[in-house]
């Protein structure tokens, strides 16, 4: 049995449920919290998200029919999680999309945990270029070391897809930043 | 070849894995950072919610309980189980009775073997006197014998029923309504 597959048979046993709920937190909650920060910008949106992220993995964790790795069904929580953030901010803000994308740059630099350097500051503005699919792609890819299979699972998109977005993308990063 | 190394450094760039961890990843090349030991916080803040998520949810569980039992409808229904059960109660045990009540009854409408047989030495002269004091001891001595027996009776099922509300209430009202 794979050390995933022992945590969620742990997590279903309601005695054994907690301990291994703080154990699950050790694993991944670095990783998620990096996944979310990407998509939601900021550090204070980041830390709400991933707590509602982990709320709901410990209330969904009997849904969960393991038809899926344990670690592409969390990440799926926290992606729609992320999304689900950004709606109710879009909503409160009645902004269009470019809007939001200019903002969130502007967001970004104030953050009080952004400190990046002039090409950090680059290539950030680089990847905000790029269309939503294509950012998240190349984020999951680079950032979280996500493999093609993975990200293809968590997004429900083909591989074949996958992968000319991402060296597409990679290209132009390249191109700019050589620039 | 000063610019063939800058070359290769940048292209070098997208292909590293992290081996740091993934938050100096994302320090080192998006210039975003995290609060001193935030993931320990963060990770007691998770856990503390879920505490008390879990028992608010146990608190509400047990009001919806005593909402449900409260709603006048599950009243109304509670009173009438229990006039139906009493009423039967007292039914049963009177219909259980109804043979004892009867026996004395028609003892009393009965002459002794005695008194017939008296009856039939008795002179013509004393048959009217014979007659009163025969009717005075069978009737009205029996009569008033079979009135205890009934106030008896009375008082014995008062006892009984007081007896069967002791019990109804000793095990739980509701519990003996639906069983």
């Amino acid at each position: 049995m794979s050390k995933d597959a022992e945590l969620v048979r742990k997590l279903k046993d309601s005695l054994l449920k907690d301990t291994a709920f703080s154990e699950l937190l050790d694993i991944y909650q670095e990783r998620l919290y990096w996944h979310i920060r990407k998509i939601v910008t900021t550090h204070e949106n980041a830390d709400d998200v991933l707590q509602n992220t982990f709320i709901r993995i410990y209330k969904g964790i009997y849904n969960f029919q393991e038809k899926s790795s344990l670690h592409t069904w969390m990440y799926r929580i926290a992606f729609n999680e992320s999304m689900r953030f950004l709606e109710k901010n879009r909503k409160k803000r009645h902004d269009n999309i470019d809007a939001i994308s200019e903002s969130n740059l502007e967001v970004l630099f104030e953050d009080e945990y952004f400190d990046g350097d002039e090409i950090q500051i680059k290539l950030t503005k680089i990847i905000n270029e790029f269309t939503d699919k294509q950012k998240r792609i190349f984020q999951m890819k680079y950032f979280d070391n996500l493999s093609f299979r993975k990200i293809s699972e968590i997004l429900e998109v083909p591989e074949s897809t996958l992968k000319s977005t991402y060296y597409t993308a990679v290209k132009i990063i390249e191109e700019k930043i050589i620039r | 070849m000063i610019k063939s190394t800058t070359d290769n450094n940048q292209q070098q760039f997208l292909k590293e894995d992290f081996e740091d961890g993934i938050s100096k990843h994302h320090k080192k090349y998006l210039g975003t950072k995290v609060p001193e030991g935030y993931f320990v916080k963060s990770k007691t803040s998770i856990l503390h919610r879920i505490k008390s998520q879990s028992n608010k949810e146990i608190i509400e569980k047990s009001n919806n309980q005593s909402v449900f039992l409260m709603q006048s409808r599950f009243k109304y229904m509670a009173a009438a189980s229990l006039v139906f059960i009493l009423s039967l109660t007292v039914w049963l045990q009177n219909s259980n009775k109804t043979e004892v009540v009867n026996e004395p009854y028609f003892e009393s409408l009965i002459f002794s073997d005695t008194v017939l047989i008296e009856s039939l030495l008795v002179d013509e002269i004393e048959v009217d006197a014979f007659a009163d004091a025969t009717l005075f001891h069978e009737i009205l001595m029996k009569s008033e014998l079979f009135e205890q027996k009934i106030d008896n009776l009375v008082f014995e099922n008062l006892i009984l029923e007081d007896s069967l509300i002791n019990n109804y209430l000793d095990h739980g009202l509701i519990e003996t309504i639906i069983l």
